[in-house]
């Protein structure tokens, strides 16, 4: 299954950069996270996520295939949420100069099993696109908050 | 858990439930009243229809702890004593069913049916409010003549006897 | 009987229980201390099981037990082979697969069963299983069986010598159909698609077990179309024990269509679960569990050719199928591969024929019986096709057929796949089916239609169904007291048995039907049975009937002849007296029957008790029956949006001698609904990773009231030679007929508009699809 979506962060390029780089601030962000720890080429990461009927933890790991800062981010993932299914997929991340901060276009290849494909399938697209939308929302949120403890 | 007083079948009842208890759980473990069925997860087969408070409600989508003091639910077994309800008499009298799983949920959606139409039935008004009752034995064509067999001998009339052929 | 004025259907005797909620299913039995078991399914398609992690299930509350695979090992549980293969109905091998109950090493379809968590509640076991960790490493899948067999597919069983098929059934003459397709006058080709769909019975499946140490004995309540097929398989390959240390009871079953006419792998887990932790075990499966699990039916891909002259008479059929198995040949695959291809020729004289079905392995659930089993899949193919013709040469779709129509004279008739119609009057049963279905008064309806802004569009068609297979016993006794109660070695689930077969014997020995008990589904109570499906309880447990009743009534007249101090074969049985001949001596039989139970006497020495049985034997080595049918549809169709609606359903059902007439009409309409779902609504869908997207109610759709037409249903009696009863099957009729017969109609409609093929489920949305390719195609 194909997602995609752009948002606009109104932080120029570099901030954003190093924030989609920084596990304090992915913890904080990516709806649901309970633990995030790095490790040599990615994360390792537990997120409890509810997708129509099927609610359940995730834990799996998130490899950095690519990365060429401040462009271009290539992320391989699985989690596994036991009966509940899996989620295993790539990702590619795209950060272009836009008016007033950056546009972040993401492209994933996704592919789901067990309940949360017998149950879930439908309200895969919808779902993904509301946790990318808390996602980015809340590192505007970050990212202005920073802002205003510098400016203060 | 919470203690909530409910009339069952006419009967008052206090039963003890957990915040997660569905109403049908409760109908079918605690009161053992088993013909209210469950033939779904997703409350779309209305196997587990009751009636509350004057309402037909699917019991599966219910949960006991939310409901008032006092609240009133009538199942199957509810449905009549000693003699059968006409309803339940229709059903029989016109094959209205086969293996009897969907039967209770039927019988008491049928019953209500009729009791909300006071100026008259017609077959496709029976198809239409049977929408959230599925069977998968008769086809619903025989389901069809009870509900209407039903409303006759409950008093009111069918306005359509046949539908068009 | 046929239902008249005079003698209306006053009900069956077995509806008070139903309508006053006192059905007593599997899931209302609750036993002393019980708990209960959850399950861990593969959520992987193909994969090598790495690890089972079970540690932090065996510390949530409420937990008895986790077991694994490696406990099944550990305890020497067997694994379960097919009911039975197609070499045992005269076809070749084929590879037989071995189904472990709980999955160790690699599981190959979505839905296996991995470990269970028995529990106090049915709460606390799914939500302990639901922290059981198992790692998989994935393997590729497959999930087309035509994809299947190709050189580079994933290989499902590495010791299988033919890739990924099972086995692949021929059938016909090659030689005649190639030269008949050499001086075809026409020839028409075309691909058809049978999809996946549920067998989808109203109750969940459900399994109790109860391990009874003082007795070494173990006990199974099931919901199950054949309790002793159950028993047998378990005790044979999984628990290994003598059948008489299993008990099977299938009380009310709430709806089977083929799902429940063999062994899950619950109903074994149970009882092993039991003994485990000494304790009654209780499995409720949940819809969604159901829909993962649950066997299917259907699944079949066919290339077919006809051949025929330009007047429209068949010549030639040749077809190649690539039935889906799924990853196990399981349970009652079998018939299903047969019946696909020996009915093509349906009432037709087709001349030659050259079939063949691949039986095939892929990552998706298991395949078995569905009503209709592979009837369907074979009359859709004959009767797409007989559309196909006369849609190509221009003729009406009832002359087409009547041109075809084996003639009633040239019965008893074999037809090119080797089946023998006894008894059939098709071409009349055709004319009289437009009757019944005012085919002449079409055009002006058709008008009506068009002036709406919809197109309407019909079909006639034919349908054979080959009911009564294998052998059944029956059982009539007559207790103490005078009452009679018949152990039926069939299971009624809806069916009506208990007031048929009451209302028979009622008849035959006159005694009240109150007087009457009818015991069935219980492996203590019934000595053996084959249970119910395929439409063979009226011929198979009807005949076994009225045979156990002629061998009671033959060991009454001994006691009968004492009583009366005359000599036995001076006797007649009338009216439930046994009357000497040319004398005003008599005896009722209620009389006789209770001497039999008298503690001493002179009558003592003919020894105790008063039964009689019965046996009977049908397809394969003796002769099943042909019920026959036309199905006549019309639809409507709106152009615009793809939205149809089935206006009209008229059945026409030669049935042979009537039992029941409302209970066989019943019958019709509930198939007719189901084929009425595969039609138009139903499909298990799975991705290409062999996950199921279509696993409840919010995406599989199943016919509501508001779906249905009224149908106009109307049996016929041709008399049927095979059996004394002359009754031929009732059950599966309605569900082979009407999946051709709404889609031919579809394409009657929606051809002139340039849509010339369509594949079930014809959803709106594809119909919509279909008429906007083909407005942009003109
Ligand atoms: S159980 Fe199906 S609607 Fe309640
Ligand atoms: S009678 Fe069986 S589901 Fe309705």
């Amino acid at each position: 299954m194909k997602l995609e979506g752009t948002f606009t962060v109104d932080r120029p390029r570099d901030e954003v950069w190093q924030v989609l780089n920084d596990a304090e601030v992915l913890r904080d962000a990516i709806p649901g996270c309970t633990a995030l720890e790095p490790t040599d080429d990615g994360y390792e990461a537990t997120v409890q996520l509810k997708v129509g009927p099927v609610k359940a933890k995730f834990s799996g790991t998130v490899t950095i295939k690519e990365a060429t800062a401040p462009d271009l981010l290539v992320l391989a993932g699985e989690g596994n949420g036991g009966v509940a299914g899996f989620a295993k997929g790539e990702a590619r991340v795209v950060l272009l100069d836009a008016p007033g901060g950056t546009e972040v276009a993401y492209e994933a290849e996704v592919s789901i099993g067990g309940k949360l494909a017998q149950l879930g399938s439908r309200l895969i697209a919808s779902t993904s696109r509301k946790l990318a939308d808390h996602f980015f929302t809340r590192l505007n949120e970050i990212m202005s908050g920073e802002q205003q403890r510098e400016a203060s | 858990m919470s203690e909530i007083t409910l009339r069952i079948n006419g009967k008052q009842r206090r039963v003890t439930v957990e915040g997660r208890t569905l109403l049908v759980d409760l109908i079918r473990d605690q009161m053992n009243l088993t013909g209210t069925h469950v033939g779904c997860d997703t409350s779309q087969c209305g196997a587990c229809v009751v009636k509350l408070d004057g309402d037909t409600v699917k019991s599966c989508t219910v949960l006991t702890a939310t409901l008032p003091e006092g609240t009133e639910i009538t199942t199957i077994e509810g449905v009549s004593t000693g003699d059968l309800h006409p309803m339940q008499e229709a059903f029989s009298k016109c094959h209205g069913l086969q293996c009897g799983f969907c039967t209770p949920g039927l019988v008491v959606t049928a019953i209500d049916i009729v009791e909300r139409s006071p100026d008259g039935l017609s077959a496709s008004q029976v198809r239409k409010a049977l929408k959230g009752n599925l069977c998968r034995c008769t086809g619903y064509q025989n389901i069809v003549a009870s509900v209407l067999e039903g409303a006759r001998a409950m008093g009111v009339q069918v306005t359509e006897e046949k539908e068009t052929v | 009987m046929k239902d008249t004025p005079e003698k209306p259907f006053k009900g069956r005797l077995e509806d008070r229980r139903f309508l006053t909620g006192k059905g007593r299913y599997v899931a209302d039995i609750t036993l002393a201390r019980q708990c209960y078991m959850g399950q861990v399914l593969s959520t992987h398609a193909h994969a090598r099981i790495l690890s089972v992690d079970t540690s932090e299930a065996e510390t949530m509350p409420g937990v008895i037990a986790v077991l694994t695979g490696a406990d099944c090992a550990a305890d020497g549980l067997g694994t379960v082979p097919p009911f039975f293969m197609p070499s045992l109905w005269g076809g070749p091998e084929g590879y037989a697969t071995q189904r472990k109950i709980l999955v160790d090493d690699r599981v190959r379809c979505v839905g296996e069963r991995i470990a269970i968590v028995i529990a106090e509640t049915a709460d606390d076991a799914r939500v302990a299983a639901e922290t059981i960790m198992v790692d998989y490493a994935p393997l590729p899948v497959v999930t087309d069986a035509r994809a299947a067999t190709e050189a580079d597919a994933p290989k499902l069983w590495d010791d299988n010598e033919n890739g990924n098929i099972s086995v692949s059934i021929p059938m016909g003459d090659k030689a005649a159909t190639e030269a008949a397709f050499a001086d075809a006058e026409v020839t028409i080709k075309r691909r058809l698609l049978s999809p996946r769909i549920a067998p989808f019975s109203l109750e969940p499946r459900v399994s109790v077990g109860n391990y009874d140490e003082a007795d070494d004995r173990y006990t199974l309540y099931t919901s199950s179309q054949d309790p002793h097929g159950v028993r047998s398989n378990i005790a044979r390959n999984v628990l290994k024990i003598a059948e008489s240390r299993l008990r099977v009871v299938s009380p009310d079953v709430g709806g089977g269509f083929g799902l429940k006419a063999h062994m899950h792998p619950e109903d074994a887990l149970v009882l092993w679960a039991s003994k485990h932790v000494g304790r009654p075990v209780k499995w409720l499966g949940t819809r969604s569990e159901c829909m993962l699990t649950d066997t299917q039916g259907r699944g079949q891909e066919i290339e077919v050719e006809i051949a025929a002259t330009k007047a429209g008479k068949l010549t030639a059929i040749r077809a190649e199928a690539w039935t889906n198995l799924g990853a196990y040949f399981w349970g009652t695959a079998t018939p299903p591969l047969f019946f696909a291809m020996q009915l093509i020729p349906n009432i037709y004289d087709v001349g030659a024929v050259d079939l063949t079905n691949h039986a095939v392995f892929t990552n998706l659930p298991p395949m078995s019986v569905y009503r209709g089993a592979g009837r369907p899949e074979a009359t859709y193919l004959a009767e797409r096709m007989m559309d196909e013709l006369a849609a190509e040469l221009g003729m009406d779709q009832a002359e087409i057929r009547k041109i075809n129509a084996i003639a009633p004279d040239a019965m008893p008739y074999t037809t090119a796949t080797g089946m023998t119609y006894d008894s059939g009057a098709f071409a009349d049963m055709i004319d009289a089916a437009a009757r019944v279905s005012d085919w002449s008064g079409y055009d002006a309806r058709a008008e009506e239609s068009r002036a709406k802004g919809r197109v309407r569009g019909r079909s006639l068609i034919s349908y054979v169904e080959v009911a009564g297979v294998m052998n059944e016993r029956m059982e009539i006794k007559f207790e103490p007291d005078g009452t009679v109660t018949i152990v039926a070695g069939t299971h009624s689930h809806g069916q009506g048995h208990a007031t048929v077969f009451s209302e028979m014997v009622a008849d035959w020995l006159s005694v009240p039907v109150e007087n009457i008990r009818y015991v069935q589904g219980d492996t203590d109570k019934v000595l053996i049975g084959r249970g119910t499906f395929a439409a063979r309880s009226s011929m198979l447990g009807g005949t076994a009937l009225l045979r156990a009743k002629d061998a009671l009534i033959e060991r009454a007249k001994l006691m009968a002849a004492i009583l009366l101090e005359a000599d036995k074969d001076s006797l007649d049985f009338a009216d439930g007296m046994f009357k000497v001949r040319d004398s005003n001596k008599a005896i009722a039989l209620t009389e006789v029957a209770k001497m039999y139970y008298i503690p001493a006497g002179p009558a003592n020495a003919l020894g105790l008790g008063l039964t009689g049985e019965g046996t009977s034997a049908g397809k394969p080595g003796a002769a099943p029956n042909y019920p026959n049918g036309t199905m006549v549809c019309e639809v409507e169709v709106d152009p615009r949006t793809g939205a149809l609606t089935v206006d009209r359903l008229a059945a026409l059902d030669d049935v042979g001698r009537i039992l029941n007439s409302t209970i066989c009409e019943g019958q019709i309409h509930g198939g007719i609904a189901q084929g009425m779902g595969q039609a138009l609504m139903e499909e298990m869908v799975f991705d290409e990773d062999g996950q199921l997207t279509s696993g409840s109610l919010m995406d599989y759709c199943l016919p509501r009231a508001e779906h249905m037409p009224d149908i106009a249903s109307e049996l016929s009696e041709v008399t049927c030679t095979t059996n004394p009863l002359g009754v031929k099957g009732i059950g599966e009729s309605g569900a082979i007929g009407a999946p051709v017969a709404i889609v031919n109609a579809v394409l009657d409609a929606v051809r002139p508009l340039g849509v010339a093929h369509i594949d079930m489920p014809v959803t709106q949305a594809k119909l919509w699809s279909a008429l906007r390719d083909a407005e942009a195609a003109q």
